[in-house]
C-alpha cells in the first residue's frame, strides 16, 4: 500500500519530519520503504486496520496527535427504499447501501482527489468508481458502485455453490466454481462480494445516479477467491484481514462529502441493514499483568494514557476499538505497550538454566567422523522425485510440478544423481553420502532414517591412491571391517541405466540408521565439532583443463628444490595440483614424479593459449634447474 | 648432498571430506543453545493439520493453509511440516514446565524461484517457566546473535506477526554496508497456544524463536544464492571442512 507523507500529515495535529514518521511506523512494526516521499507499506496481515491513511494516523496519534474533525457530509439523509435480501448474514452481518444522484458529468478532479492517482499508481475509470478508491485509500473501506440505472430487481446478497460464468468489470470472463458470496439479481450475479463487481452493472463515465455498496464481510468469505480466479482486488486484500464494522455510516457520508466537493448532488438516500448488533471486546484493566508479560514497570496512568491515544476506550474495562481485529487478551495489549515503548527500548535479562545434555546419536556421529576421514562429503538432497516405487512413495496432493509429485522412499537415486552432476564436472574422485528420513506408505506412513554412500573414481588425487579405483573392497574396508558380519550391502549401480559415457565403476550401499552397528560409537571424536565459518569461494562453472606431466630428475639434489616449486605453484587459472606418480631409481639415480596440473578461471573458459602460457610461468623455473627435465616440454 | 637411497618420498595428501554447511550451522546453533540449557527434541517431517496449525493457534482461513503454501498428503490428511514447532508442540504436551527445547530439522513450504526453495532447514526453540518474559526473550535473542556475529553487532527488535506468539518480534543485525538483515523471528508463547498444550497460562508464560539456517549460513560463509547449498558440488562442499 502506498501513502504520501503529505496526505498523512493532513491527519496529524503535530507536524514531524519524514524521517520521524518513517521511525516511528517501523517502531510500531509498520514496515516500509520511501520513494519520492510515499512510503510503500508491507503491513503485517493482522493488522488490516491500518491499511488507510486514517488508520495509520490512528496508529501515530499516540506520538503526534491526530485531528479529531473529519470532513464528511452532515445533513440529512432520506432513507433509501431498495429490494435487497441478505442470505448469508453470518458472512455479511452488516451492510449499507447509499444512492447519489448528480447533475452533470465530472470532468475535473480536485487537487486531493488527482494526486491520489499520483500517489496510488492507479489509472482513473469513471468518477463514482474513482471516487471509491480514494475512500477505500484514506478511510480503509471498500465500496463498490453499481450503476444505479441498470439495477433491475430484487438485489440479494448469498453463498452459494456455484458454476458459471462471471464477466468482470475488468472485462475478464471467469467461471466461478464450488462456495461464493456473490450478489444476484435474478439469475445473474452482478458482483463477486468483496473481490469484483460485475460488468452489466458497472459504472461508466456517463453514471450519474450510482448505487453505494458498503459491507462488512467476514473475511473467511473472501480469502482465498482472488488467488482461485487469479484476481488482484484490493478490495479483497483488505476484506481478508478484517474492515470495521462500525465505520460505514461515517464511510458513506465522507463518500458524499467527496462526491460534493465535485458536483452538484440531485438526491442522497441511505439504508443500513444491521443483521448483528456488534459487540466490543472488553478487556480487564490489569497493568501488572503487562509488566510481567513484558518484563517492564510501567505505571498505570501511563498504560492507559498510551492505550487511549491508540484508540481503546477506558472506563471500567479496556474496550478494543471495532477496527480492531487483533486484540483479544492481555498479551495483545502487552504488545502495544512494547510497540508504543519501543521494542529496543525493553531492557534485556538474560536467562538462568542448567546446561543441557547434547542429544546426538553416537553411532550417526562415528559415521560421520569416519566419513569425513576418508574424504567422504555430506550432501542433502529434496525429496521430491517422480518414481513411484510400487505404490508406497507418499503422493503430494499439490505438488510444484508432475516431476516432483512423489516423496522418495530411498536415497539411492538422489546420490546417483549427485554423482553424475559431479561427474559431469570432471570430478575424478567422488565420495559423498546422505543420511536423511524417507517416508512409505504402508497404510499408514512409515518414517524411516537412512545413511547412502555412493562412490566411484580414484581412491585419492596422491601418488599412492591416484593408481587406484573406488571399488566394493575399498568401501567394504571401511564399513564392513575384517571379518565381521556385514550390515552393509554394499551394490555395483550398472551404467547401463545412466546417461553417461563414464566407465568408472559405482558403487552404493544404503542402511537403515538403526541397522549401523554401535562400534560406529566408537569412532567419535568429541560430542561437539568445531564449526570454521570460512568464506566460501564461489564455485565456477567454466570448464576445468587437466593436464599432466612427468618430471625426470637426475640430480637427487634438486629433488626438494622441485617439490618446493610445485608446494607453491600458484597461479590465478591453477584450480589445484597434485602429484599422482613418485618413482625413484635406485640403479640410474633417477626420481620421477608425475604432476597433474588442473586449470579452470573463475571469469571465462580458457583458451589453449592461455593455458599454455600458465603452463610456462608454472614449469619453467623448474625446467631451468640443472638435472631437471619434463621429457617431451620444451621452453623457449 | 642428497643421495637417491635418502630420499624421502613426497607427503601423501589425504582429502578430508566435510560436513555439509547446513548440517554445520545447525549443530552449531544446536550446541549453543544447548549451553543456555535447551533439550534438542525430534519429530516427524509429515505432520498433521492439527499439530502444524490449530495446535499453533494458525487458523483454517490463515494464507499459510493455502494449497498455494503447504504441500498437502493424503487427501489433506497430512502436511509436509511448514516449520519445526510442531515439534514442540508434541513435546509440550509430553512435559511439564519448566522446559526448554531446540527443534531443528528440515521444513517445507510451496515455493521454488531464485531466493525460496521448497525445503528449507529451521532451529526452533521454546522456553516455558513461571515469570518468563520479553526482557528474557530479548536476553537469549542477543545471547544467540552476539555469538553468531560478535558482541558488537547492532541488534534491532521491531514488532512482526505470528499467531503462535503474543507480542511478536523480527531481529535484524546491522550488516557491514549499513543496511539491515532481517535474522529471525521470536515472541512471546501466546497464551493460546499453552493452553492448546494443557499448560495453565496463568501460571507459566514462555518465549520462542526460529531461525533459518540456510540465511544464517548465507551470513557467516557468505554464500549468496542459497540453492547453491543443494546442488551437491563437490567444489562447492569440500570448502566447508
Amino acid at each position: 500500500m502506498k501513502v504520501a507523507y503529505k496526505d498523512l500529515l493532513n491527519f496529524l495535529l503535530e507536524k514531524p519530519s519524514l524521517d520521524l514518521v518513517s521511525n516511528k511506523l517501523f517502531q510500531l512494526g509498520h514496515e516500509h520503504e520511501i520513494h519520492n516521499d510515499i512510503f510503500d507499506m508491507e503491513l503485517t496481515p493482522n493488522r488490516g486496520d491500518c491499511l488507510s491513511l486514517l488508520g495509520l494516523a490512528r496508529e501515530l496519534n499516540v506520538f503526534y496527535g491526530m485531528k479529531k474533525y473529519m470532513d464528511i457530509y452532515d445533513g440529512n439523509i432520506d432513507e433509501l427504499d431498495i429490494k435487497f435480501e441478505n442470505l448469508s448474514p453470518n458472512d455479511c452481518p452488516k451492510i449499507s447501501f447509499l444512492e447519489i444522484e448528480i447533475e452533470d458529468e465530472i470532468l475535473d478532479y480536485r487537487s486531493y482527489l488527482e494526486e491520489y492517482f499520483l500517489v496510488s499508481g492507479n489509472n482513473k475509470t469513471n468518477f463514482f468508481s474513482d471516487v471509491s478508491n480514494y475512500i477505500s485509500y484514506e478511510q480503509g473501506q471498500p465500496t463498490h458502485c453499481f450503476d444505479a440505472n441498470k439495477i433491475f430487481g430484487k438485489l440479494v446478497f448469498e453463498k452459494k455453490i456455484c458454476n458459471q460464468n462471471f464477466s468482470t468489470l475488468l472485462d475478464s470472463e471467469i467461471n466461478l466454481k464450488d462456495e461464493n458470496c456473490i450478489f444476484t439479481i435474478g439469475s445473474e450475479i452482478v458482483s463477486l462480494a468483496g473481490v469484483m463487481g460485475g460488468k452489466s452493472t458497472a459504472c461508466s463515465r456517463k453514471t450519474r445516479k450510482v448505487l453505494v455498496e458498503c459491507a462488512y464481510f467476514n473475511p473467511e468469505a473472501i480469502i482465498g477467491k482472488t488467488v482461485k480466479y487469479n484476481l488482484n482486488s484490493d478490495s479483497a486484500y483488505k476484506f481478508e484481514r478484517g474492515v470495521d464494522i462500525e465505520s460505514q455510516e461515517r464511510v458513506l457520508r465522507r463518500f458524499i462529502k467527496v462526491v460534493q466537493d465535485h458536483a452538484q448532488i440531485k438526491s442522497i438516500k441511505l439504508k443500513i441493514f444491521n443483521e448483528k448488533e456488534y459487540k466490543n471486546i472488553l478487556l480487564p484493566i490489569n497493568v501488572k499483568e503487562i509488566n510481567n508479560i513484558l518484563g517492564i514497570t510501567i505505571n498505570e496512568e501511563t498504560y492507559l494514557d498510551y492505550l487511549s491515544k491508540l484508540g481503546f476506550d477506558i472506563k471500567d474495562n479496556i474496550k478494543v476499538p471495532s477496527y480492531r481485529h487483533d486484540i483479544f487478551s492481555q498479551n495483545d495489549l502487552a504488545e502495544e505497550i512494547a510497540r508504543v515503548i519501543g521494542y529496543d527500548n525493553i531492557d534485556i535479562k538474560p536467562i538462568n538454566l542448567e546446561k543441557a545434555k547434547l542429544d546426538k546419536s553416537e553411532k550417526v556421529e562415528g559415521i560421520k567422523d569416519l566419513l569425513t576421514e576418508k574424504g567422504f562429503s555430506e550432501v542433502i538432497n529434496f525429496p521430491f522425485t517422480k518414481a513411484n516405487d510400487e505404490d508406497k512413495s507418499i503422493i503430494i496432493d499439490n505438488p510444484l510440478d508432475s516431476n516432483r509429485k512423489n516423496l522418495r522412499t530411498h536415497l539411492k537415486d538422489s546420490l546417483i544423481e549427485n554423482l553424475l552432476y559431479n561427474e559431469r564436472r570432471q570430478k575424478e574422485s567422488i565420495k559423498i553420502y546422505e543420511i536423511s528420513d524417507v517416508y512409505h506408505n504402508e497404510n499408514k506412513i512409515k518414517q524411516e532414517k537412512r545413511l547412502g554412500i555412493i562412490i566411484s573414481g580414484k581412491v585419492d588425487e596422491n601418488y599412492i591412491d591416484y593408481s587406484n579405483d573406488l571399488d566394493f573392497e575399498y568401501l567394504n574396508k571401511i564399513l564392513n571391517g575384517d571379518g565381521e558380519a556385514t550390515p552393509f550391502i554394499i551394490e555395483e549401480i550398472s551404467r547401463d541405466s545412466i546417461k553417461t559415457k563414464k566407465k568408472n565403476k559405482i558403487f552404493y550401499t544404503e542402511i537403515l540408521i538403526d541397522d549401523i552397528p554401535e562400534r560406529f560409537s566408537e569412532n567419535v571424536k568429541s560430542d561437539r565439532r568445531e564449526v570454521n565459518f570460512i568464506k566460501f569461494k564461489q564455485v565456477p562453472e567454466f570448464p576445468l583443463s587437466k593436464r599432466d606431466f612427468s618430471f625426470s630428475i637426475i640430480d637427487p639434489k634438486k629433488y626438494y628444490e622441485v617439490l618446493a616449486h610445485i608446494e607453491n605453484f600458484n597461479n590465478q587459472n591453477l584450480k589445484k595440483h597434485f602429484i599422482f606418480d613418485f618413482y625413484k631409481n635406485e640403479k640410474s639415480g633417477e626420481i620421477k614424479l608425475g604432476v597433474s596440473l588442473v586449470f579452470q578461471s573463475a571469469y571465462k573458459t580458457l583458451s589453449e593459449n592461455e593455458i599454455q602460457n600458465t603452463i610456462s610461468i608454472l614449469l619453467k623455473p623448474i625446467t631451468q634447474l640443472d638435472g631437471v627435465s619434463i621429457p617431451g616440454l620444451e621452453f623457449e | 648432498m642428497s643421495k637417491i637411497d635418502e630420499i624421502e618420498p613426497p607427503l601423501v595428501l589425504k582429502s578430508k571430506g566435510s560436513l555439509h554447511p547446513i548440517n554445520q550451522t545447525k549443530d552449531y546453533i544446536l550446541d549453543l543453545l544447548s549451553d543456555i540449557g535447551f533439550n534438542e527434541v525430534h519429530g516427524p517431517e509429515i505432520e498433521t493439520e492439527e499439530f502444524n496449525f490449530d495446535m499453533l493457534n494458525i487458523k483454517k482461513s490463515h494464507p499459510a493453509r493455502q494449497m498455494h503454501d503447504t504441500f498437502y498428503i493424503g487427501n489433506k490428511n497430512s502436511v509436509l511440516r511448514t516449520h519445526t514447532s510442531p515439534v514442540q508442540i508434541r513435546s509440550m504436551l509430553e512435559s511439564k514446565p519448566p522446559i526448554a527445547f531446540t527443534s531443528a530439522g528440515k521444513v517445507f513450504r510451496k515455493d521454488d524461484d531464485s531466493t525460496h526453495l521448497p525445503m528449507f532447514h529451521q532451529v526452533e526453540g521454546i522456553y516455558i517457566d513461571k515469570h518468563v518474559t520479553f526482557s528474557n526473550l530479548k536476553g537469549v535473542i542477543n545471547y544467540i546473535l552476539h555469538d553468531l556475529f560478535g558482541s558488537s553487532v547492532e541488534i534491532r527488535f521491531r514488532p512482526s506477526y505470528f499467531p503462535f506468539t503474543e507480542p511478536s518480534a523480527e531481529v535484524d543485525i546491522l550488516s557491514e554496508n549499513g543496511k539491515w538483515l532481517e535474522i529471525l523471528g521470536c515472541g512471546i508463547v501466546n497464551p493460546i497456544v499453552l493452553e492448546n498444550c494443557n499448560i495453565d497460562s496463568k501460571k507459566f508464560s514462555g518465549l520462542a524463536f526460529g531461525l533459518g539456517i540456510e540465511r544464517i549460513a548465507m551470513l557467516k560463509y557468505g554464500v549468496n544464492d542459497i540453492r547453491e547449498f543443494y546442488k551437491s558440488n563437490l567444489d562447492f562442499l569440500s570448502q566447508f571442512k
